[in-house]
């Protein structure tokens, strides 16, 4: 096991450098110059040059991302326009945000933490909980009605549902507030109603495919011999059902859970642009847009270490799950 | 049998959700902004009009939070990098300057002087020495009093290079060079003060020019001018918490989602003749985007009675709030914001091609594109109405459809290719569309090229771009000609980036003329800028005028006082109160 | 088979557009701005502005007619799935075949591969080539033909689309390759074409008919979120995506805007959802339903 985990994250580690080093070159190849935003109106060629310079844009490459990577791990001096001493880890400074690329997250990350889990608890209980259930119930009317449930939830389009839902709920209704974000800890009763649309829209579309995996999960592992002999010993249905089945078909629903999750966690952007939220997937596309390389790295590379390690637990989740497994 | 009901389902949620809201029937109705509304606007004269405090708002009691809901953060309020309209118009809440406007909303503009006693002492009547004399009893937020000092040092930090983003012109004229951080360095230098600029005593601040500068009292009206305290200076970091002089403190910052204004009780009203400080609070909401803000206030729920959209109301929803009980809280307005069509005259050399195009434009459908009278209204004059002395002519009328006939006469059988550079954004390349198809019928052949948007106005401004024609867009910082036209359309001063002379004109006979006219006296300049308006646009035709924005906002039932400004065109805050 | 039909009648209809166009009358690019208020630019009348001339009404702000743009951008988007879907298919077929079936080192470096596909974030990576790696082919006064825009996009869910059938493809492949027969076909000497021919691809072909079909309505759908995000087709080419976008501002000023795409769009990818699913059905031996 140990062994097994050591490979892995030196894999992880390896992925996560060839992510950071493929978008820095992906940056600088591009036709693009990383300071047109940086110097607005009144800007000439001798201060673009300047603040070039203090950029180290004029170093060769791959000095550039060598002292990128010196200051996540041990901080960096950056000049006087950009705040001077930037701790470790130290991920740039924003021209475009005037801070900090590491307070920018500081800001953002919850956000998109606190639009994701909640939804993937929502999605993942009513998914899972819809797909079994009809799979026990299989034929019937409920049976029917959540595969069309299922159906129409993964041929819904997001931000199709997201308006729709603050149109009926927030300006017809006027029972819920504009969207927005309130940190769970200053208010936890804002926090939640200032997302709850965001995590319905997002449990609709999510959940819809795990009900249908979840069905055929559940249908082929009670087709198999082991559950029928379970039954004929006179095992309670419960037990079969929940004990037996249920783990059995449980792991591939793990697997793709976790990198659904991991995958949200990097790029809620259509979630966030439906609802008016600035999270992490918001903050991506904007610096893209301005041209922002510092925050555009950092939200890169946390985006892969979200689904690297989404990958690495899933895998261990798997292993404890199954026995079959082995780890190699 | 599953997926007739699966359809079935999808199906009836989709109309269902169409159906909730009402169909109604869309009419034409007619436009209520004031296209005829001239700004008129002196320099005050009379020492009384400087002085504190300002009239009452009739009705207006102290107390409540105002709140201003907007999409994005405000890029600076470092008073000395602001030069957006929203940090325009937020900074006097915390930011007093030498001079400043006493605005009634309605066009009628007095400059009058703000923490000086007069608009300024022109001192040999050349132009060249300007001296202020400060008020007394004017207080920063901590209590320590505002000397000459301050403000001093508060233009001279305008220097630093690492501190960008404001206006230049006070700096460029000190040191009568375009590189005025070059000329004298901030950072070495922080004890001393820059070259023209000295403080005779802790009342008086003088400032000494190479050549004449007449709009000084004008330029020091922008936030640059803000005092500042050396030991205040925290850099880079004074954007986010400001340092004030005026009759609100920034109390909290979350940046990108909450900033909150609180009285500053150390502001005295009898100093100031501008303002008042009617609300305990004053907050700024970030993060929903247009339609949000505009549906927030138009629901005028209990905490969104007392708040403003500061994103105004889009095109997409406009027809929800015209007329009715909405229009006691809406604030429509003309601006100075003016857009036209640039034409690069270094590429389109031949006159009948500019003439040309001058007649072919389709104003009404291009603004019909934008989203419609309370988006935009036509203009074909290249001053927009609201500069002082503005005479409205059209040099090439087309009526508001364009004259394709009359375009096709002029390119006598010539189909001439054209680029047209427009943003990546969605207005952009919709813009795009609606002139390619427009022109074409004329005979034009228009390529539309795309630019990414944040670099549209850096790309467009190089001497040496690749395109003909685009919409450039200006709205002076003051409403006199001498900062448009000179500005816009003197050649002398291109250079390989940067320009504002887009059009690229350099005309001797033409330049001499804008010599002859900035000599003048400030009010005797206002009628010679109309006439030179239209013998541009008679003579060389270097751009297509296309048409001045409109503001038009929406605020909830319990706020008051709000008006559009008549210099930036949008909502200013110097009368804002909250209603019981 | 109502999905099928469903799906034969919208591809028949992209693919025959001109034609359509020619029988309607009206183009996608025409613009009837007359018919707009000066108020907003949404459509006079009632619903969006439908009348006998125009089907679905008229856009707000350009005044174009949506049925012919919806047509159109119907063809548009069913093309770019398509190609998308068979080349991301073709890739990871072959990918997984030769990481399952050759394993070892080279399955531990495609596996590394997948990984660090599957890590790239794809939106943010779109956001930074798409619009700019135009500039790298054209000049800067150079029309950008329509269909460097299709490649480009199609490119982009090239790279990042085969890892999923790579990764399932290999599965089945390692699960294959322990099974007698194919053991039987290697010990007899059959070299590996001969084995990936006969052996793997006839066991393979069901699962990979499955994903391609359900591959499709996710490069619908997700060509139409590039669109809603500004990095799909741009204007004047008509797409689904875009037309979505503009229309949620519009919802409650002209929902009529907005329906159509919306229900067109839930069409389609209903139709291939449940197409894929009863293929599904169909094939596997394993379901007995």
């Amino acid at each position: 096991m140990f062994r097994y985990l050591v490979k892995r994250l030196l894999s992880a580690a390896l992925t996560l450098i060839a992510v950071s080093v493929v978008s820095f070159l992906m940056f600088f190849a591009l036709p693009r110059d990383p300071v047109t935003g940086m110097c607005p109106k009144n800007c000439n060629a001798e201060r673009l040059e300047r603040v070039r310079q203090e950029l180290g844009l004029n170093d060769p490459k791959h000095e550039q991302y060598l002292g990128y990577l010196k200051g996540i791990f041990t901080g960096r001096d950056l000049g006087s326009s950009q705040g001077g001493r930037c701790d470790a880890p130290c991920l740039g400074y924003s021209y475009v945000n005037s801070e900090a690329v590491t307070d920018t997250f500081g800001r953002v990350l919850p956000v998109t933490l606190s639009v994701v889990i909640p939804a993937a608890v929502l999605w993942l209980l009513l998914g899972v909980g819809l797909g079994v259930v009809s799979a026990l119930r299989r034929g019937t009317m409920l049976d029917g009605l959540s595969i069309g449930f299922s159906l129409t939830g993964a041929s819904m389009q997001l931000y199709f549902v997201g308006a729709v839902l603050q149109i009926v709920f927030i300006y017809n209704l006027k029972i819920l507030p504009v969207p927005h974000y309130t940190p769970l800890l200053e208010n936890p009763v804002d926090w939640a109603l200032g997302l709850v649309l965001a995590w319905w829209a997002l449990a609709f579309l999510f959940s819809a495919i795990y009900a249908r995996l979840s069905r055929a999960q559940m249908l082929e592992t009670l087709s198999e011999d082991f559950i029928r002999t379970a039954r004929a010993q006179g095992q309670p249905k419960s037990k079969v059902y929940g004990r037996h089945a249920l783990r059995a078909a449980i792991t591939p629903i793990v697997t793709i859970a976790g990198l659904d999750v991991g995958g949200a966690l990097g790029g809620t952007v259509i979630t966030e642009t439906t609802f008016g939220i600035q999270g992490l997937g918001r903050t991506a596309v904007d610096a893209v847009r301005a041209g922002d390389l510092p925050t555009i790295m950092a939200t890169v590379l946390i985006s892969a270490a979200f689904i690297v390690v989404a990958n690495i637990v899933v895998d261990l989740l798997y292993a404890s799950i199954d026995p079959r497994v082995r780890l190699r | 049998m599953h997926s007739r009901r699966a359809i079935a389902a999808g199906g009836v949620l989709i109309i269902l959700s169409a159906g909730l809201v009402a169909c109604n029937k869309t009419t034409d109705e007619g436009s209520k902004v004031d296209t005829n509304r001239v700004t008129t606007g002196v320099i005050a004269t009379d020492p009384k009009d400087s002085r504190g405090p300002a009239p009452e708002v009739p009705g207006a009691k102290k107390g409540g939070t105002f709140t201003i809901i907007r999409q994005t953060k405000i890029s600076h309020m470092d008073p000395q990098r602001v030069y957006s309209f929203a940090g325009l118009m937020n900074a006097p809440l915390y930011a007093r300057t030498l001079t400043y406007w006493k605005d009634d909303g309605k066009g009628h503009l007095t400059l009058v002087g703000d923490l000086a006693e007069t608009p300024g002492k022109n001192v040999n009547n050349d132009c060249k020495v300007w001296e202020y004399k400060l008020k007394s009893g004017l207080k920063f937020e901590d209590g320590r009093p505002i000397t000459s000092k301050e403000v001093a040092y508060g233009i001279a930090r305008s220097f630093d290079p690492d501190l960008t983003g404001g206006p230049t012109y006070v700096q460029e004229w000190l040191a009568d060079n375009a590189q005025y951080d070059q000329v004298w360095e901030f950072k070495t230098n922080k004890t001393a003060l820059p070259p023209g600029l000295s403080t005779p005593d802790t009342s008086t601040i003088k400032f000494e020019f190479a050549k004449a500068r007449c709009d000084l009292p004008f330029a020091l009206s922008l936030p640059a001018s803000a005092p500042l305290p050396s030991d205040k200076d925290t850099g880079v970091n004074l954007d986010n918490q400001p340092f004030s002089s005026g009759p609100y403190k920034i109390t909290k910052h979350q940046v990108g989602v909450e900033l909150v204004l609180e009285r500053n009780t150390n502001w005295d009203p009898a100093t100031d003749p501008i303002r008042h400080q009617y609300p305990d609070k004053i907050v700024w909401t970030f993060g929903p985007n247009a339609e949000q803000g505009a549906n927030r206030v138009i629901a005028d729920s209990a905490a969104d009675q007392t708040a403003l959209a500061w994103n105004g109301v889009p095109a997409s929803l406009v027809a929800k709030v015209v007329g009715g009980s909405y229009t006691s809280r809406t604030l429509n307005a003309p601006t100075p914001s003016a857009n036209r069509l640039t034409i690069n005259t270094q590429r389109v050399k031949d006159l009948a091609v500019r003439q040309a195009l001058n007649y072919a434009i389709d104003r009404e459908g291009l603004i019909k594109t934008l989203g419609g009278a309370t988006v935009a209204v036509p203009m074909t004059t290249l001053m927009p109405p609201s500069t002082l002395g503005f005479q409205s002519h059209d040099a090439y009328p087309a009526g508001p459809n364009g004259n394709i006939d009359q375009a096709k006469k002029l390119l006598a059988g010539k189909t001439p290719e054209l680029v047209l550079a427009v943003s990546d954004n969605t207005a952009g390349t919709e813009t795009g569309t609606q002139l390619k198809n427009n022109l074409e019928k004329a005979g034009f052949k228009i390529t539309v090229k795309t630019i990414p948007t944040d670099a549209k106005l850096d790309e467009t401004k190089k001497r040496d771009n690749p395109w003909d024609i685009w919409i450039d867009n200006w709205a002076a910082d003051w409403p006199s000609g001498a900062s448009i036209l000179p500005v816009l359309f003197d050649g002398r001063g291109i250079k390989a980036e940067g320009n504002s002379n887009t059009a690229f004109i350099n005309d001797d006979a033409l330049n001499q003329e804008f010599d002859r006219v900035l000599a003048m006296d400030p009010s005797a300049q206002a009628p010679e800028w109309a006439k030179l308006d239209k013998r541009i646009m008679t003579d060389l035709a270097p751009a297509v005028p296309l048409y001045v924005d409109v503001a038009y906002f929406l605020h909830g039932s319990k706020v008051g006082g709000l008006y559009v400004s008549s210099v930036f065109g949008y909502p200013a805050f110097t009368d804002v109160h909250v209603k019981a | 088979m109502a999905s099928g039909i469903t799906l034969i009648v919208l591809m028949a209809v992209a693919l025959a557009a001109p034609l359509v166009e020619a029988m309607y009358g009206i183009g996608p690019h025409e613009q009837f701005q007359y018919k707009l208020s000066s108020l907003g630019g949404i459509p006079l009348g009632y619903l969006g502005g439908i009348s006998g001339e125009h089907w679905f009404g008229l856009e707000p702000g350009l005044g174009r007619d949506i049925f012919i743009r919806l047509v159109y951008g119907m063809r548009t988007s069913l093309f770019i799935a398509l190609a998308a879907a068979v080349i991301t298919t073709v890739i990871g077929v072959v990918a997984g075949t030769v990481a399952g079936y050759v394993g070892g080192k080279v399955d531990a470096v495609i596996s590394w591969i997948i990984d660090f596909a599957l890590a790239m974030p794809f939106l943010i990576v779109a956001l930074a080539v798409v619009p700019t790696i135009a500039l790298r082919f054209y000049g800067p006064r150079e029309e950008i033909p329509g269909w460097f825009r299709v490649t480009v996009l199609i490119g982009v869910f090239a790279v990042f689309g085969w890892t999923g059938t790579a990764r399932l493809v290999r599965g089945q492949v390692l699960s294959l390759r322990e099974r007698e027969f194919v053991e039987a076909a290697r010990a007899s000497g059959a070299r590996l074409g001969h084995i990936v021919r006969h052996e793997l691809l006839p066991n393979l072909w069901a699962p990979i008919l499955v994903t391609f079909s359900l591959a499709v309505p996710s490069y619908v759908t997700g060509e139409a979120a590039l669109s809603f995000l500004g990095i799909g087709m741009v204007e004047p080419t008509p797409d689904f995506g875009a037309m979505i976008f503009r229309s949620l501002s519009y919802l409650e000023t002209d929902p009529a805007y907005m329906v159509f795409p919306g229900v067109t769009i839930f069409v389609l990818v209903l139709a291939y959802n449940l197409f894929g699913d009863r293929l599904r059905d169909a094939l596997d031996p394993k379901s007995k339903r």
